[in-house]
C-alpha cells in the first residue's frame, strides 16, 4: 500500500503541470458543490429556525360571500374570544386556542414620548413567537385571570417611552386613559409590538371580546389530510356560532401553518436535490477532465507501461496504479475544493449569516462524508476507462513505440 | 536445455499477411552466450519478442526451462517473464523520473517484495555493475554506458534463468560496447545464459555462438 502511494506520488510529481490543471478543474467542481449545499444549507436552516410551532391554525375574520340561513352575502364576521371554547370543545387533537386583539388607536404615553398601539394576547404569544425577555416577564396566566393592567414592551419603544430600557420595568404608562404597569422588556428580531392581557382589554370595551385572531394549537397532525380536517372542522365550529356557510372561504381567512408546512418541506426537499444534481453535473465537467486527461497520460506513458509489463507488471498491477492516481488527483485536489468552500462559506456566514432567509449557511461532517465518497468514486471512474486502455497496450508495442 | 524451439511459425496478419518466423527448430543450453544475427526484418527481433514472452507465436512448440509457454493469460506471461528473463534494451529503457537504485528495484515491486528488501538486492546488483556511487542519479544524469549497466543490474535483480538482450549495444560507442560486452560474458562465466540479438559482427564475435536468421528461417552458422 505505501508503495503504491509512493509509486503514484512520484508520478503526479513528475507531472507536475498536468496533475496542477487536472486537479482545477475538480477543485472547481467539488468548490462549486461545497458553496451551493451550503447556499442550500442556508436556506434550509432559515426555514427550519422559523418552523417552531408549524402545528398551529390562525383564523381571521372576513366577509361573508354566500346568503345563508337568511342572511345577506357580504356581511362582516367578527371573531371573539369566546369562540376558543367551542373550538377546543368539537375538535380533537387542539391543545390550545388562543385569541389576539390589535389595537391600533390605543396609542401608549409617557410625558417623554409615545407609540403605536398595543396587542391583546394571552402568554402562549411569546412562547410562538420566540420573544425573548430581556428585564422583567411577559403576560403571564394570572394577568389574564385578573384583567391587570399591565404591558410588556419591545426594547426600542422601552427606550422610547423611557430614554432607558434598563429602568422601564415598574413605571407607568398611560394608555386608553388608564394607567398601565410596564412588566417586562423584550427583544426580537422583527416583531416589535406592545402586549397586554387580552381578558383586560376585553373587560375594557365592555365585553365586546373582539379578536382580530383566533390561533389553535393541534396535536397529531401528520398528513397534509390531517391538516386540512382539522382546519374544516375548526371552521365548522365558527361557522356555526356565527351563522355563516362551512363552505364560505371568504367569511373566515385561515392560514394553515402546518400544511404550508408541509408544502414548504417537500419543496425545499426538491431544492436540496437540485443542488446536488446541479453540483454533481459540475463535477461531472471535472471529472471528465481528469478522465480525459489521464488518457493523454497513460498515451505518453504507453513506452513506460511497456517496461513496467516487460519486466513483470501484470494488468491488474498497472489497473490498480492508473485507478488509483484517477483516485489520488480526484481526492487530493476535491479536498482543497472542499476547504476553499468551507472557508467562503464561513466568510458568507460571517458577513451575512444571520439575515432572513439565509441562516448558517455551512455544511456539516454529513455532507462532508457524502462529498468524500463521491469523490472516490468519480477518481476511480475517471482512472477506470484509462486504465482500461492502458492494459490493452501491448509490451511488445509498447517497447517498440519510441 | 535452456530454451527449446520446435517448428515455431509466426505470421503478421495484413492486406499481405508477412510469414515472418518460419519452422524455427534451435535448442540453446544452460550457461550458453548466444548471438542471433540477422539483417533488418530478417525476423530476429519477433524470435527475441518470442523467446521473451512479450509476443505469440502461431504454431510449434517453446519450451523455457521446461515450462511450455503456449497460450498464456496476461498474467501468467507477466509473472514468468518476471520470474525467468531478464531484458536489456537497446534504447536502456528505463524510467526517467525514477533513480538508479528504484529502476533496479522495480520488478521486484511487481514481484510484491517489501521495500527495504528490494533496495538490499537492487544494491548488490548496481555494485556488482560497478555502480555504487550512482544509485541515486536518475537516467538522464547516467552516461550510455551506465545507463545500459543499470538496465543490466535490473535484468539480473530477479536472478532470472536467462538474461536477453536487444542489440544492447546498438546506442553506445565502441569502446562503451566492448565494455557492455566484457560485462555479458563476466555474467556468463559466472553461469548466466545470455542471449544477444544483434546485427554487429563485433558483438557477435564476442559471443561463444552465432545463430544466423535469414528470411525467418534458421542460416547455416558460418563461424
Amino acid at each position: 500500500m505505501f508503495d503504491l502511494i509512493h509509486e503514484i506520488a512520484q508520478t503526479l510529481r513528475n507531472n507536475r503541470l498536468r496533475t496542477m490543471l487536472t486537479g482545477l478543474a475538480v477543485a472547481w467542481g467539488i468548490f462549486m458543490l461545497i458553496l451551493l449545499l451550503g447556499a442550500a444549507r442556508g436556506v434550509l436552516n432559515s426555514f427550519n429556525d422559523n418552523v417552531d410551532h408549524v402545528n398551529t391554525i390562525r383564523f381571521y375574520g372576513g366577509r361573508t360571500s354566500i346568503p345563508y340561513r337568511g342572511y345577506k352575502d357580504g356581511r362582516y364576521i367578527e371573531l371573539r374570544g369566546s369562540d376558543m371554547e367551542a373550538m377546543m370543545r368539537e375538535t380533537p387533537g387542539v391543545k390550545s386556542v388562543i385569541a389576539y386583539a390589535s389595537v391600533d388607536t390605543a396609542k401608549i404615553f409617557t410625558e417623554r414620548d409615545y407609540t403605536g398601539g398595543f396587542n391583546a394576547v394571552y402568554p402562549e404569544v411569546a412562547e410562538f413567537n420566540k420573544i425573548k425577555m430581556k428585564y422583567g416577564r411577559f403576560v403571564n396566566n394570572r394577568d389574564i385571570s385578573e384583567g391587570r393592567r399591565v404591558v410588556v414592551l419591545h426594547e426600542k419603544n422601552a427606550r422610547i417611552l423611557f430614554g432607558d430600557d434598563s429602568s422601564a420595568v415598574g413605571k407607568v404608562v398611560r394608555s386608553l386613559n388608564l394607567a398601565w404597569t410596564v412588566v417586562g422588556v423584550y427583544t426580537h428580531e422583527w416583531l416589535d409590538a406592545s402586549y397586554v392581557p387580552f381578558s383586560t382589554y376585553k373587560a375594557l370595551t365592555g365585553n365586546r371580546d373582539y379578536a382580530y385572531m383566533l390561533e389553535a394549537t393541534v396535536d397529531g397532525m401528520k398528513t397534509i389530510d390531517d391538516g386540512n380536517a382539522v382546519e374544516n372542522s375548526l371552521r365548522g365550529s365558527l361557522a356555526k356560532i356565527h351563522t355563516f356557510s362551512p363552505n364560505d372561504n371568504s367569511a373566515v381567512w385561515t392560514w394553515n401553518r402546518f400544511t404550508s408546512y408541509l408544502t414548504n418541506a417537500a419543496a425545499l426537499g426538491y431544492l436540496d436535490m437540485a443542488v446536488w444534481i446541479i453540483g454533481l453535473f459540475t463535477l461531472l465537467s471535472g471529472i471528465v477532465g481528469v478522465s480525459n486527461i489521464m488518457f493523454v497520460s497513460v498515451r505518453e506513458r504507453t513506452h513506460e507501461i511497456g517496461i513496467r509489463r516487460a519486466i513483470g507488471a501484470k494488468p491488474r498491477a498497472i489497473l490498480a496504479q492508473i485507478i488509483s492516481e484517477g483516485v489520488a488527483i480526484t481526492a487530493i485536489f476535491g479536498y482543497i475544493g472542499v476547504f476553499l468552500g468551507m472557508a467562503i462559506l464561513q466568510v458568507i456566514n460571517a458577513v451575512q449569516g444571520n439575515s432572513d432567509g439565509f441562516k448558517n449557511p455551512t455544511v456539516d461532517i454529513n455532507i462532508a462524508i457524502k462529498v468524500t465518497i463521491v469523490l472516490i468514486i468519480a477518481g476511480a471512474i475517471a482512472g477506470l476507462f484509462p486504465a482500461l486502455k492502458a492494459i490493452k497496450v501491448k509490451p511488445v508495442e509498447a517497447l517498440r513505440d519510441e | 536445455m535452456i530454451i527449446t524451439l520446435r517448428d515455431i511459425n509466426k505470421t503478421y496478419p495484413g492486406a499481405v499477411p508477412l510469414h515472418v518466423l518460419k519452422d524455427i527448430n534451435l535448442d540453446i543450453e544452460t550457461g550458453e552466450l548466444v548471438a542471433i544475427m540477422g539483417a533488418s526484418g530478417s525476423g530476429k527481433s519477433t524470435l527475441l519478442n518470442i523467446l521473451g514472452i512479450l509476443d505469440n507465436y502461431d504454431s510449434g512448440e517453446y519450451y523455457l526451462n521446461d515450462v511450455l509457454i503456449k497460450n498464456l493469460s496476461e498474467n501468467r506471461a507477466a509473472e514468468l517473464r518476471n520470474r525467468m528473463i531478464g531484458f536489456v534494451f537497446q534504447s536502456f529503457n528505463l524510467i526517467s523520473y525514477k533513480n538508479a537504485l528504484e529502476n533496479v528495484a522495480l520488478p521486484l515491486f511487481y514481484r510484491g517484495v517489501s521495500r527495504k528488501k528490494r533496495n538490499i538486492m537492487a544494491m548488490e546488483q548496481l555494485e556488482r555493475m560497478g555502480l555504487s556511487d550512482r544509485v541515486h542519479h536518475l537516467p538522464g544524469e547516467l552516461s550510455g554506458g551506465q545507463k545500459q549497466r543499470v538496465a543490466i543490474a535490473r535484468a539480473l535483480v530477479t536472478q532470472p534463468s536467462i538474461i536477453l538482450a536487444d542489440e544492447p549495444t546498438g546506442a553506445l560507442d565502441s569502446r562503451t560496447s566492448s565494455e557492455v560486452m566484457d560485462v555479458f560474458r563476466q555474467l556468463n562465466a559466472d553461469g548466466m545464459t545470455v542471449v544477444i540479438v544483434t546485427h554487429d559482427p563485433v558483438v557477435g564475435s564476442a559471443t561463444n555462438r552465432i545463430i544466423q536468421i535469414v528470411d525467418g528461417q534458421i542460416g547455416l552458422p558460418n563461424v
